[in-house]
């Protein structure tokens, strides 16, 4: 069996992109444990991940964990369908291609769509299972509102899997030693496209909140953070009905009161 | 058959160093490092004195990532609202080849490492030394969390920190006492250069030092504010037995240090950026465990080398230190083919001739005197009450003598002559 699996390795962003604080997610490292899993002694699994020199590091462990082949398409900032047209070619002809379903950066996620469609290939995308007793492969997908859809899968096939579907291994000593200084293949990675998708920073979902309590002035004040009522107007000194009238006409001119109501 | 000639456990100060030495002298080298990378998991008050590294690192000042270099050194003594401050400048501080500096661990350390990396060493991060193998008595390697992660060596060079657990297991430490220990907590509060260059009134890459005596909340121990580039270092060190007899919480002596009149205006404004905490061996000489068995070393913190003498807060410096001379005394048992117990001998050599082991020696009784009783609260509030007499102006009463004020406030503190006698004289014979 045949496996391609697609890491992305985020650095800290800045003038210095400081490689201390990079690496890939964890659904990033579950897409590699599912398909060193999948793979199981004879197959073979290459990951491959677009980026600069910095991402070796990712693939050194990517390779001391067991991957049987790493290479990096040399590029920065490809738009998703970019990413997917260089990784492609070397995707080509394996039965599963195995994604994170998010990268540390919370791109767009679309780079797996896009790659299914580049090389013709089923697509199951936002997996939180991998049955990989059953053949064809059965999988669990997270639907909206806490539903699942469970999928037999045909080959080939795009897969992205969640974090929580499995966890990346612990490389050995010698093989973490000997990945040290392993040479990481590189492949000259296409230019950017100048109309692609344009990532945007990562936007949280929206959610139901239930209504505020209280009425319309304190749903204004609740927007407007102003929190108690803010003191205006004069203190004046009258006989009881000149200071009831006054009342009343503050009222209307503040339209708490219509202003015909004699 | 052994995979490399030296593991060094722990990629901090002592044991990049160390690698550093022994790849220079040609020399199979494997440092593993417990963190993700070098300084991720490692913790101090925020002063490095890194002129041991002239002759490793020439114009090492070049490249160190420095957060301000120690221009300003002040010592203060507080009492509940009382402050006195002994203020030191020096722009000789400010250039090569400097003094001292503040700088943040992941920083130091990864750049340390990388100079050991540079020379040759082989670094394996998210790694855990877990125990030592040994063959008929003698160290041969090293036990680690991954698997298959026995790692056979011809010398062991264990720099892995305060609790060392390769240097317990290796039987080279005695009985361990808590009273050894204190606990050094910090807060780290960003506030922008401009405001910490006006409030502590230095200019560019000039900071400060500031070592308190008192504004530990009544438990033994010392404080310190320290200035980083747009942060602030402050916190505290505090004895653990006195912390645990208190019942107080650490970040609540922070707390009321930030609070005090003569800190409060420091470090106003400053948010939070980060909390950390640390165990240090404050004992020194004291409880410094054996530092060579057949086949291992210890260096670093993991061998207590932590100069905790009151005016002198040093750790790194020595940890640096050792590790360069852990390394020249194992590439020579290597030379000769002797790893044991005896062919790395050169190894206390060095530390006994250095001020490594000197300075410890001659300070012995200072980390006991600093931390004790009578210094920590009775001699604050005694030479805070008599300066403030000192300088009080209590017309129409005349002056009264600086004797008699300082008698007086002696006697009101409760010290009595002969241990207030006992106490000057083992300050002079520590610091004299």
């Amino acid at each position: 069996m045949r496996i391609t699996v697609c890491w992305k390795w985020v650095a800290v962003d800045g003038a210095d992109p400081d490689d201390r604080w990079a690496g890939v997610s964890p659904a990033d490292e579950a897409a590699l444990e599912t398909a060193l899993t999948l793979a199981g002694n004879g197959g073979e699994v290459t990951v491959v991940t677009v980026g600069a020199t910095g991402s070796d590091a990712g693939l050194r462990r990517a390779t001391a964990v067991g991957a049987t082949h790493v290479i990096r398409v040399d590029g920065e900032g490809l738009g998703a369908r970019d990413v997917a047209r260089a990784i492609a070619p070397i995707a080509r002809g394996s039965d599963y291609v195995l994604c994170g379903d998010y990268s540390l950066d919370r791109g767009t996620g679309a780079v797996p769509a896009y790659l299914a469609a580049e090389l013709g290939a089923a697509q199951a995308l936002g997996l939180v299972g991998v049955d990989r007793t059953r053949v064809p492969l059965r999988v669990v997908r997270r639907l909206d509102g806490g539903r699942r859809e469970i999928l037999d899968v045909p080959t080939p096939a795009v897969l992205s899997v969640e974090g929580a579907v499995a966890r990346l291994r612990r490389a050995g000593l010698a093989e973490t030693l000997s990945a040290s200084t392993a040479t990481i293949e590189v492949v000259a990675g296409p230019r950017p496209a100048e109309h692609d998708v344009v990532v945007t920073p990562y936007r949280p979902r929206a959610r139901m909140l239930p209504p505020p309590s209280g009425g319309t002035l304190a749903r204004v004040r609740d927007i407007l953070d102003i929190g108690a009522a803010p003191a205006h107007g004069d203190a004046v000194t009258l006989d009881p009905p000149e200071a009831a009238q006054r009342i009343i006409d503050q009222l209307r001119e503040w339209r708490y009161l219509p202003r015909d109501t004699a | 058959m052994a995979d490399v000639d030296v593991v060094v456990v722990g990629a901090g100060p002592a044991g990049s160093t160390a690698a550093t030495v022994l790849a220079r002298a040609g020399h199979s080298v494997i440092l593993l490092e417990r963190g993700p990378f070098p300084g991720s998991k490692n913790m101090y008050g925020g002063v490095v004195y890194p002129r041991i590294l002239d002759q490793l690192h020439p114009e090492w000042w070049e490249d160190a990532p420095i957060q301000r270099w120690v221009t300003r050194r002040s010592t203060m003594v507080l009492t509940d609202d009382q402050a006195l401050t002994v203020d030191f400048r020096s722009e000789k501080w400010g250039r090569p080849p400097y003094n001292g500096a503040t700088a943040f661990r992941p920083d130091w350390d990864s750049w340390l490492a990388s100079k050991a990396q540079a020379a040759g060493a082989t670094l394996v991060c998210s790694t855990t030394a877990t125990g030592l193998l040994r063959e008929r008595g003698r160290v041969v390697g090293v036990t680690t969390d991954r698997p298959e992660g026995d790692l056979r060596a011809d010398v062991v060079i264990a720099c892995d920190g305060v609790n060392s657990f390769l240097a317990k297991d290796a039987g080279l430490y005695g009985e361990v006492d808590a009273a050894n220990y204190t606990v050094g907590v910090k807060e780290t509060l960003g506030l922008p250069k401009e405001v910490i260059d006006e409030r502590f009134a230095v200019r560019g890459r000039e900071g400060v030092d500031i070592e308190i005596l008192g504004g530990t909340g009544g438990v033994n121990g010392g404080a310190f504010l320290y200035t980083n580039f747009d942060t602030l270092a402050v916190g505290c060190v505090l004895k653990l037995p006195a912390l645990a007899a208190q019942e107080l919480r650490p970040e609540a002596i922070i707390a009321g240090l930030k609070r005090h009149p003569a800190i409060a205006p420091l470090v106003e404004g400053g948010d939070v950026a980060e909390y950390s905490a640390h165990v240090i061996p404050e004992a020194g000489l004291a409880m410094m465990p054996k530092m060579t068995g057949d086949g291992i070393l210890v260096a670093g913190d993991a061998a207590a080398m932590c100069l905790a003498a009151g005016i002198w807060l040093e750790g790194v410096n020595f940890a640096m230190a050792s590790g360069i001379y852990a390394g020249e005394a194992a590439a020579e048992a290597l030379a000769a083919g002797d790893p044991s117990a005896a062919g790395l001998a050169g190894y206390e050599r060095r530390l006994e001739d250095t001020f490594v082991l000197r300075d410890h020696r001659k300070l012995r009784r200072a980390p006991g005197l600093v931390l004790s009783d009578r210094v920590q609260h009775l001699y604050p509030e005694m030479i805070a009450n008599t300066v403030e007499r000192m300088f009080r102006v209590d017309n129409p009463a005349p002056k009264p003598g600086l004797r008699a004020i300082f008698n007086s406030e002696r006697k009101r503190a409760g010290i009595k002559l002969a241990d207030l006698a006992r106490d000057a004289r083992d300050g002079l014979r520590s610091f004299g």
